[in-house]
């Protein structure tokens, strides 16, 4: 069951603080790092719901926040709408999408599961590549960002961009937070365990896998957007199944199941890659070996391994003191 | 309470159910015997659901509920607890409870308030876990505890969703002589609003606490009655035991 | 559009999912037996694109092909030894991670080797020139590919049906702890199968590197329709082999005449719809 330790939230805050200083001291390309980041985070802990709490290993998560990109994109770019009115409707037509993919998935497990999601992520690919009307392979442009002149922020500045980022990660994160700590979340982490009982107790597994997945989605639909905005041009190439890999590479390192850990992964994954960018231009090789090697060796990502250490010593102290409070019966 | 009518089921050509039959007043308590294969897990996975009936008719409470999903007819409270641990084994023992809990007070889909926190679900958890004897158990993980406390645990999943029949499979399956005498004392806790079915291979335990019996043997009845008349068969000492022509 | 018009495209189709066929037989028995899913596998067939390439640069086209084969079963030798072995028992999750690690990996290795540049490998000259079907004129190593295809199809359908092997493998798809109480050895089974799907890879490699260009996204390119044509025709088995991989082929060459935008779509859609009314694909070998 999910609960917001104090680890966690401390966790959350420090990185909030490391967010607001590199917004305040980095240069241009700093910023565009951050906000790479933030907007990653936002699709990762999305993921994070449905995989580390529902069990749901979705690979199409990446082509999800895609889906948003483009409604965003094309709300605006066609239909002259208001970018704070898209991106509402962009979270909610991502949101509905989500909802059908978990329904219809809802009966599919383990890697049957990851093909499934995998298919509905490639047939929103080709279906983008394939429409003239959304550009095709060659993208949309003209995007514009939202307009919060009226509260004095400029937010084709940079650094207000990325804070603006940051703020929209911590809601995404308190809203999991409540989802995963409601009745609903918590027949989720029942299903994730036993889901044959859970139904013997009554549980419409269908709704309960949809709901989340919509839920999931509606973050996700926010993060396409921001990212159409980020760039302010968007392709295809969002969608690609591999960025879907990715994020599900970036939960695992951060810690799956933990909410603020994969934010941290994707804090890792894309200043490793950057890092290792400036030595080689191999750094897949890199991240797959690392990736390879965490696996296997059964580790819980980043912060995962940290919170178990820590709890593991807990209990350890807890059963010591226990076999103390015993020694004198 | 519970009326079922000419339950047949076959798998190809073995005929696990044949035109069962039965009647179960409110707050009956039933044990349903019979040697091993006989059928009876069959016949309660078409109870709940798991398996769909060639032919028949069940009503829960004057409802009938072929055609139903199990959830369904869980939520209408028609509850069952497994032979084999069915459990959640990551989560304790009272987040496990309260689940089950929730689901009977409509809160498991609740989306901005945290149902296991809530007091109608926590006060099921509490009287649930005292009619199991979980109560010092509520915060252990159920990885961690014995085969008994599981034990313990399966039947109390299936009671904290308030049901109106509740379907017990070989309850005291693989718990020492200790436990059984512990269930006992638990279905004697038991509220007579409740309609209980159980299968049983323990026959100190079934003629302790049935107020009726049924016996199938491949597939169908083949006794009804109290436990004195089942006693007093010759045909059911026959199942059991068998005669000297089959040695 | 006359008769030719529809020979071409029916030769298209065919090319197509033979190709497919070689791909995707070595990787569902592989899924099927051992109940891994190993995303590396289009990996593995590039690199055997690459070894084809460079070995034939040097002693022509023939060696290549026959080299490349044993060169990618060495490979997967390496790779189960090290990594498939430990991961077996793992969840599909775990498996989807490690070889997509493993994607990443191969794919900077082989620019290592290579270099990015798009490698060529030439149409020998036995196999060069055109064959005519009616008004109709089809390359001649199209034709080679789709014989090498079905060399695989009836070889392996033999060996499936008619050798102690092929009934091992049989009983180890359908119940790999009941085949191993038999007394056969599992584990050897599972390397062999493993070592076979991979060389298998190998040669899809080497015999597409003429049609197609050598470049190191190859693998990630054939990976999707590979699963598609393991997934709709049925893990574990040769007849869903070969049936997703004609289904494949079909429905991308005539969807792509009929409806060209709809195409890529209509796959996914029937790989969906099948995932999810018959999660175990059409012709699987077990249950269904």
């Amino acid at each position: 069951m999910f609960y917001q330790t104090s680890l966690r939230s401390f966790t959350l805050i420090l990185f909030a603080l490391g967010s607001i200083y590199a917004a305040f001291t980095a240069e241009y390309f700093g910023l565009e790092i951050l906000t790479e980041i933030l907007i990653l985070a936002m699709v990762v802990l999305a993921l994070d719901l449905v995989a580390g709490f529902g069990g749901m290993v979705s690979l199409c998560h990446g082509a999800l926040a895609g889906v948003g990109a483009y409604s965003f994109a094309v709300l605006g770019t066609k239909f002259g709408l208001d970018p704070f009115i898209s991106m509402l409707i962009a979270a909610l037509v991502t949101g509905v999408i989500s909802w059908i993919i978990g329904a219809v998935c809802s009966k599919t497990h383990g890697i049957y599961f990851i093909m499934a999601t995998l298919a509905f992520g490639q047939m929103a690919y080709s279906f983008v590549f394939e429409s003239s009307y959304l550009g095709g392979d060659n993208g949309m442009a003209g995007i514009s960002r939202l307009d919060m002149s009226a509260l004095g922020i400029d937010l084709f500045d940079a650094r207000q961009f990325a804070l603006l980022c940051l703020a929209v990660l911590i809601i995404a994160y308190l809203f999991s937070w409540r989802i995963l700590t409601s009745g609903l979340g918590r027949s989720l982490v029942g299903l994730m365990h036993n889901e044959k009982r859970s139904r013997a107790l009554g549980q419409n597994i269908v709704q309960i896998k949809a709901h989340v997945f919509a839920l999931s989605g509606l973050i996700l639909g926010i993060a396409g957007a921001l990212s159409a905005q980020h760039i302010m041009f968007i392709s295809p190439n969002l969608l690609a199944w591999t960025h879907s890999g990715e994020a599900l590479v970036i939960v695992i390192l951060g810690g799956l199941g933990t909410l603020i850990g994969p934010i941290i992964g994707a804090a890792a994954f894309v200043l490793l890659k950057h890092e290792i960018s400036n030595y080689t231009d191999h750094w897949h090789l890199v991240v797959g070996a690392i990736l390879i090697i965490v696996v296997m060796s059964g580790a819980r990502g980043i912060y995962g391994e940290i919170e178990n250490r820590l709890a593991q010593k807990r209990r350890k102290s807890l059963v010591a003191s226990d076999v103390e409070l015993n020694k004198d019966r | 309470m519970l009326e079922v009518s000419n339950l047949s089921k076959r798998f190809g050509a073995l005929e696990v159910t044949k035109n069962v039959s039965m009647h179960l007043e409110k707050g009956e308590r039933r044990v349903i015997l019979g040697p091993n294969g006989a059928g009876k897990t069959t016949f309660f996975n078409q109870l709940v659901g798991e398996i769909i009936p060639d032919s028949g008719s069940i009503k829960v409470d004057g409802q009938e509920v072929i055609g139903w999903s199990v959830e369904k007819r869980a939520r209408f409270g028609l509850s069952r607890s497994y032979q084999q641990n069915t459990l959640f084994d990551g989560l304790t023992i009272g987040e496990s409870l309260g689940l089950a809990a929730s689901v009977s007070t409509s809160k498991s889909m609740w989306f901005w308030k945290d149902a296991l926190q809530e007091n109608d679900v926590r006060a099921i958890v509490k009287d649930t876990a005292a009619q199991v004897d979980l109560d010092r158990y509520l915060n252990a993980r159920v990885s961690d505890v014995s085969y008994g406390v599981r034990r313990q645990l399966e039947v109390g999943l299936a009671l904290a969703t308030q049901p109106r029949v509740l379907l017990m499979d070989e309850p005291t399956s693989g718990v020492g002589p200790e436990m059984i005498g512990a269930f006992h004392k638990l279905l004697g806790r038991l509220s007579r609003e409740l309609t209980i079915l159980i299968i049983e291979h323990d026959m100190d335990l079934a003629f302790d606490v049935a107020d009726s019996m049924t016996v199938l043997n491949y597939g169908e009845v083949v006794f009804e009655g109290s436990p004195e008349e089942a006693r007093e068969s010759e045909m059911l000492q026959q199942i059991y035991l068998g005669t000297w022509e089959d040695a | 559009m006359d008769l030719g018009f529809w020979i071409l495209q029916l030769l298209n189709a065919l090319q197509l999912s033979m190709l497919l066929f070689l791909l995707s037989v070595g990787l569902t028995v592989i899924f099927g037996l051992m109940h891994f899913v190993n995303l590396a596998h289009g990996a593995l067939y590039a690199f055997g694109a690459y070894v084809a390439a460079s070995v034939a640069s040097a002693m022509g086209y023939w060696a290549g092909v026959l080299v490349a084969p044993f060169a990618v079963a060495v490979l997967g030798l390496v790779l189960y030894q090290f990594l498939i072995k430990r991961m077996r028992s793992s969840g599909p999750m775990a498996q989807v991670l490690v070889t997509f690690g493993l994607i990443f990996a191969l794919l900077d290795i082989t620019r290592i080797v290579w270099g990015d540049l798009a490698l060529a490998l030439d149409v020998p000259e036995l196999l060069s020139g055109r064959i005519a079907i009616g008004s109709v004129e089809y390359p001649v190593y199209r034709f080679f590919v789709m014989a090498v295809g079905l060399t695989a199809l009836v070889v392996l359908h033999l060996t499936l049906t008619k050798t102690q092997i092929g009934a091992m493998i049989r009983a180890g798809v359908d119940n790999d702890k009941m085949a191993a109480c038999l007394g056969i050895n599992v584990e050897r089974l599972f390397f062999i199968v493993f070592c076979v799907g991979c060389a298998l890879a190998g040669v899809a490699g080497a015999v597409a590197a003429p049609l197609l260009s050598v470049v190191p996204e190859m693998g990630l390119d054939i990976l999707i329709p590979t699963l598609i044509v393991i997934v709709i025709g049925g893990l574990g088995s040769l007849k869903g082999a070969i049936a997703g991989s004609l289904i494949y082929g079909f429905v991308q060459t005539f969807g792509a005449v009929f409806a060209p935008q709809l195409a890529s779509v209509m796959i996914y859609v029937l790989l969906a719809g099948v995932l999810v009314t018959r999660p175990s694909g059409l012709f699987p070998a077990k249950g269904g």
